[in-house]
């Protein structure tokens, strides 16, 4: 049978892989959201003994490698918990791309014109509430296209989650490779394509989102 | 501000609570064994299904000594230190047994004893002699006891002028010699032949009596006594034919050689094998 055939043939067995990096794309955006949202709001408005080991730990997320970072939480935090292997991967990577959320969100919060919260204020809101009902909705909205960038590179990075034993499509790739004994481009080629149009797809997406939520007349994406 | 500082620690307490809710990975009577998948004849995935014959021998084992076993998938570099680290208790691929895992693995009785071949394109010149001298370079998969062995004896040789290049699987490393960009490739006997019957491009030139037992491995220390049940099972395998019929069915090509096959003395547990009586 020709490699196409094959691969025609193991197609479900790369889509079940495709599904889990999908899955775990999910988890780890949702960890990285919250984790990003709390860094984001800590370092802006936080007190400095609060402000101190956000940066710290926010800075160590995005300046140690995915990769290390899978290892760390797979066999050192594992240790602790008795994880598995998917959910070592949502830690690990959702907790870097917390680290990269949080520069995300501190850009789009501090974006938000000062004016907002003294006006905020001069209506009696208390500065808490101005946060959260003022500022930081306004600021997610603008948040949507950098972040479309961060989902992006972390569906990517699910592709290295295999080496602490997520069976995702790069893992169901090497499958296809080792028992056909060569063929190693024709394979990756196409789990390229897979991962491209499910990229594609989410950005497009995130792209309507914005531009359903932007305020006529006075932005415009294109 | 106060109201922010709540939400910020019952954010950490939610998570930590997440984190408590996680699953243990098994109970006490279920074996986790580690593989490498993609490793035929020995372990691979077909068809989402494990297969091979570490994995049907693993199988046949555990339903012969009473135990339970799941296996879980992790590539090569992962295997050695998720055994360390008891993620894994068992370690079921095409293992060669040395002397350096040794010191923080435990090895079973070998099923196994393996040689190295030296493959070439179809189309080369290259013997034997010439493949390993003459400024050739050789591509072997990183890491393997065949890359270690040609460090120590060719490249660390200076009268020896070979060269040699690491790839992070044996199916890269002959793609690239068919490039042209490596003159041989170095693999275990049993992966040649493998590979000389999926591919017609390539042929076997050389078999380098290497005699490399291979084994299953526990834990170091061996902490749920598993080592005893392994050697027995593997006797009871060979004794009553089903080794014979599980090699046959990966890799009819496969010789059959005596169990327990060479068995190093300086290797833990190979001068008394807990589970079994040795004829000599």
């Amino acid at each position: 049978m020709s490699i196409y055939g094959v691969l025609f043939e193991q197609l479900p067995y790369l889509l079940q892989g495709l599904g889990i990096a999908v899955l775990l794309l999910v988890a780890l955006l949702l960890v990285g959201l919250i984790l990003g949202l709390v860094f984001a709001l800590v370092e802006i408005y936080g007190p400095l003994w609060a402000r101190i080991p956000a940066y710290a730990v926010e800075r160590f997320a995005r300046g140690v490698p995915a990769i290390i970072l899978l290892f760390l939480f797979y066999y050192g935090l594992g240790n602790l918990f008795s994880i598995g292997s998917f959910l070592a991967a949502v830690g690990a990577l959702g907790f870097r791309s917390g680290g990269y959320q949080s520069q995300i969100f501190r850009g789009a919060i501090q974006s938000v014109p000062y004016g907002q919260m003294e006006a905020a204020r001069a209506v009696g809101m208390s500065r808490m509430g101005a946060v959260a009902f003022i500022i930081v909705p306004q600021a997610l909205r603008h948040a949507i296209g950098p972040w479309s960038n961060e989902f992006s590179a972390e569906f990517k990075d699910t592709s290295l989650a295999y080496v602490i034993g997520v069976i995702e499509l790069t893992r169901q790739a090497h499958y296809i490779i080792s028992n056909q004994h060569g063929h190693t481009l024709p394979v990756l080629l196409f789990a390229a394509v897979l991962y491209f149009i499910v990229n594609r797809f989410g950005n497009s997406l995130l792209y309507r989102l914005e531009s359903r939520l932007e305020v006529p007349g006075f932005e415009r994406r294109s | 501000m106060k109201g922010m500082l709540r939400f910020t620690s019952a954010m950490a307490a939610g998570l930590a609570a997440i984190a408590a809710m996680l699953p243990a990975t098994a109970n006490a009577e279920t074996y986790t064994a580690g593989i490498e998948a993609s490793f035929p004849p020995w372990a691979y995935v077909e068809n989402g299904e494990k297969k091979g014959i570490a994995v049907d021998a693993m199988r046949w084992i555990a339903k012969d000594q009473g135990i339970d076993v799941n296996f879980k998938d992790l590539p090569w570099p992962s295997l050695v230190p998720a055994l360390g680290q008891g993620k894994i208790d068992l370690l079921v691929t095409g293992l060669d047994v040395t002397e350096k895992r040794d010191q923080v693995i435990d090895y079973s009785i070998p099923w196994y004893v393996n040689n190295d071949a030296l493959m070439v394109p179809k189309d080369s010149d290259l013997n034997v002699v010439t493949a390993l001298s003459n400024g050739a370079t050789i591509g072997i998969q990183s890491g393997s006891t065949q890359y270690l062995w040609a460090k120590d004896n060719l490249v660390n040789n200076p009268d020896i002028d070979v060269s040699i290049k690491g790839y992070d699987s044996s199916v890269t490393a002959v793609e690239d010699m068919e490039t042209g960009r490596v003159d041989s490739f170095m693999v275990d006997e049993l992966t040649a032949t493998e590979f000389a019957s999926k591919r017609d491009d390539i042929k076997t030139i050389a078999i380098l009596m290497a005699e490399r037992p291979m084994a299953l491995a526990v834990t170091d220390g061996d902490p749920h006594k598993l080592l005893g049940k392994l050697n027995k099972g593997i006797m009871n395998m060979v004794d009553t034919g089903n080794w014979r019929k599980i090699v046959k069915k990966y890799a009819p090509y496969m010789p059959i050689k005596n169990v327990p096959g060479y068995m190093p003395q300086n290797i833990d547990h190979y001068k008394n094998p807990p589970g079994i009586e040795l004829d000599n």
